[in-house]
């Protein structure tokens, strides 16, 4: 039981770092970032590529994923999202364009070859990431047999998720993107610079999305397609937390991924997928603010 | 008539005399392809209509198209000459067989536990009903239950597009029911009164034709009713069309379940044409491109977004032909989609509206014109209260 639990803390873990850049740029932004989980699986490329080229660590790839991706969502913010904003639908077909674009780069670059550019190592189709030694295998804590890799994740997650509560929180930017998120017009006119806010939230978001795919190329084959699950998934738990609560956010991520082990252990991950759908349906119907948003005035 | 709407009519004219006059030049097996094509125009109908008309974004009209599909296929499986020769005197979908339990009648009772669900298509009368209820059924349902509830823009997105996740994965997983990841193959040709539409025929391609032409003018004359015009309104201001004392949830679910029940046909074309139903067709990634198409056609044109559909469609299929571009294909519909949506938001039916509008104009009076950015104000006012 406790082990399926451990599981279950995994996933939410991987499910809160996609999430929580998804609910900064839809609570600050009013953006629907559709090409989220195409950063989450250039994080993954990044920690692919680092093995070969740099032969680097597995520790190493996770400050240049969060790098990478955040510079990638920063040109994707300047270039598509800040000529949107105030149209929130339009911000989703627009960045669901961007994600195909990207998906069937990366498609292209390391799956067939595009540009004649051969990388030793980088075939096409799936690719393994090689998890350090001492992340294999289980440690021992408290009489439990806990897997060390999922371990890790939930470790990374914690950690990040109290940085990203100390910068919402704690610092004069992370008062500023709180302003943002209440009234940005308000914000505005009180002199916060909203454009440059806003990329620097985009990019922090993406940032984090980045680090979960490293997350995820530990367990995981690291494939083109790797993300577009991610990114629904990520919207169901934003959708489900409330509108700009971090701590609705962390609490939807738990409670979905736990749900989806638990009821991945009873039957099977398909019906898993399919009750955690339903839930968030039942969820939007009955309260369509979230299960923890804050009151808006 | 102003000249928009004469040039309008023309241009419905001409679309529909276009697709009659395929088959002068085409041979059978193009005639299938274009015929598929036009089955995608009536999914941009039902994205327009939707979207552009009723300000709902269905990100899951997939749905409604794989449920007409697999209703009409259902019926043609139970037809097909592998059902019918497995040994029963009645017909049996063969993947049931492969993995029936030992023992189980070969019967389409009670093969499985579910297999009784079957029973009523052997009357093809009854897929070809379903093909138009169950959609309609599904998105009434879904409609009184998100309108009712004042449900709104992203949300009723998500929405749609969580259920059509959620029905695509409970078919894949009743595969003794449904055929799972393969869904169903091998069907037989439709026979209607002794007429066999042989997918690889005039006849087949004749009947997608005049159903997509029936649509599209039955849209165009339904938009322009009262309801319609309602509609329109409570898309641009809901609260307002409501203290006028319109019941906004009523006209949104009518039109809700008007581009279900064309989603609807245009799944049971698709398997006439292209005979087998898959759970592909309710994939999140058809679902977007549908909308791909009609925002690179034009939203808010029923033409435009039926036309985007057909011409996408056919831009692909030629390009998949050179080799070099095969794989750069979806990299290029997604930065045309990209830029359609910064530059020209309205498609190309908006783009040739404001050109016929600007070309009208001239001369005249301009007084209307000045009223477009006063309204527009006006919404963004009520949005933020």
């Amino acid at each position: 039981m406790i082990d399926v639990f451990f599981i279950g803390l995994s996933l939410s873990s991987i499910l809160l770092l996609v999430a929580l850049g998804l609910a900064i740029t839809y609570g600050a932004m009013g953006v629907i970032n559709m090409a989220h989980g195409e950063i989450v699986m250039a994080g993954a490329y990044v920690a692919v590529l680092s093995g070969i080229w740099l032969k680097t660590s597995f520790y190493v790839a996770l400050p240049l994923a969060f790098l990478a991706a955040a510079a990638l969502g920063w040109i994707i913010e300047r270039l598509v999202v800040s000529r949107l904003y105030g149209r929130l639908l339009d911000t989703l077909l627009a960045t669901w364009g961007v994600s195909m674009l990207i998906q069937q780069a990366i498609r292209l670059e390391f799956g067939l070859t595009f540009l004649g550019i051969h990388i030793a190592g980088l075939g096409s189709g799936l690719q393994n990431v090689a998890v350090p030694p001492e992340l294999q295998g289980v440690v021992n804590i408290a009489g439990l047999e806990l897997n060390a890799y999922r371990g890790f994740i939930v470790l990374v997650t914690v950690v990040l998720t109290a940085l990203t509560w100390f910068i919402m929180y704690r610092t004069s930017l992370g008062m500023k993107v709180r302003a943002i998120i209440r009234n940005p017009k308000m914000a505005a006119a009180c002199g916060i610079d909203v454009r440059k806010v806003n990329a620097l939230t985009f990019a922090y978001g993406s940032g984090l999305a980045g680090v979960a795919g490293v997350m995820m190329s530990g367990f995981k084959g690291v494939s083109p397609d790797l993300g577009s699950s991610m990114v629904v998934d990520g919207f169901m738990v934003v959708v489900t937390g409330g509108l700009g609560s971090l701590i609705g956010t962390i609490m939807a991520s738990g409670l979905l991924g736990e749900t989806n082990a638990l009821v991945a252990v009873a039957t099977n991950d398909i019906l898993a997928r399919a009750v955690i759908f339903a839930a968030v349906i039942l969820v939007i119907v009955l309260k369509p603010e979230g299960l923890f948003s804050f009151k808006r005035r | 008539m102003t000249l928009d709407r004469r040039l309008t009519l023309c241009a419905y004219a001409l679309f529909i005399v276009a697709i009659f006059a395929v088959p002068l030049f085409v041979d059978e097996f193009g005639l299938n392809r274009i015929a598929k094509f036009l089955v995608y125009g009536m999914l941009g109908i039902a994205i327009a209509l939707s979207w552009g008309y009723a300000g709902i974004l269905n990100l899951g009209q997939g749905l409604f198209f794989g449920l007409g599909a697999y209703m009409l296929a259902m019926s043609l499986k139970l037809a097909s000459p592998t059902s019918l020769q497995q040994g029963a005197d009645k017909p049996v979908p063969d993947f049931m067989l492969w993995n029936a339990e030992p023992g189980a009648p070969t019967d389409l009772c009670c093969i499985n536990k579910a297999s009784f669900l079957w029973l009523p298509f052997q009357h093809q009368s009854f897929g070809l009903v379903m093909g138009i209820a169950l959609p309609v059924i599904v998105a009434a349902l879904l409609g009184i239950i998100v309108f009712r509830k004042r449900i709104e823009g992203p949300f009723v997105s998500i929405i749609t597009l969580a259920l059509v996740l959620l029905v695509r994965l409970v078919l894949v997983d009743a595969q003794p029911v449904t055929g799972g990841f393969n869904g169903l193959t091998d069907l037989a040709s439709l026979e209607i009164f002794g007429f066999e539409f042989d997918p690889y025929s005039k006849g087949t391609y004749w009947l997608v034709a005049s159903i997509l032409t029936l649509t599209l003018v039955w849209t165009r004359l339904i938009v322009e009713t009262r309801a319609g015009l309602v509609l329109q309104a409570a898309r641009d201001d809901q609260r307002r069309v409501r203290y006028l004392g319109f019941d906004v949830s009523l006209y949104q679910t009518f039109f809700f379940c008007v581009a279900a029940a064309i989603s609807g046909v245009a799944g049971m074309l698709y398997v006439i044409v292209a005979q087998f139903a898959s759970p592909t067709f309710m994939d999140l990634a058809f679902s977007v491109t549908m909308v791909v198409w009609a925002a690179v056609g034009g939203r808010a044109s029923i033409l435009g977004a039926c036309v985007g559909a057909i011409l996408i469609n056919m831009m692909e299929a030629g390009i998949s032909e050179t080799e070099a571009l095969v794989g750069a294909w979806k990299a290029i519909i997604g930065l045309v989609f990209v830029l359609t949506v910064l530059f020209l938001p309205r498609g190309l039916g908006g783009l040739l509206h404001d050109l016929i509008g600007r070309f009208a104009s001239v001369g005249r009076d301009k007084r209307r014109v000045a009223h477009v950015p006063m309204s527009g104000a006006a919404v963004t006012e009520t949005k933020e209260a």
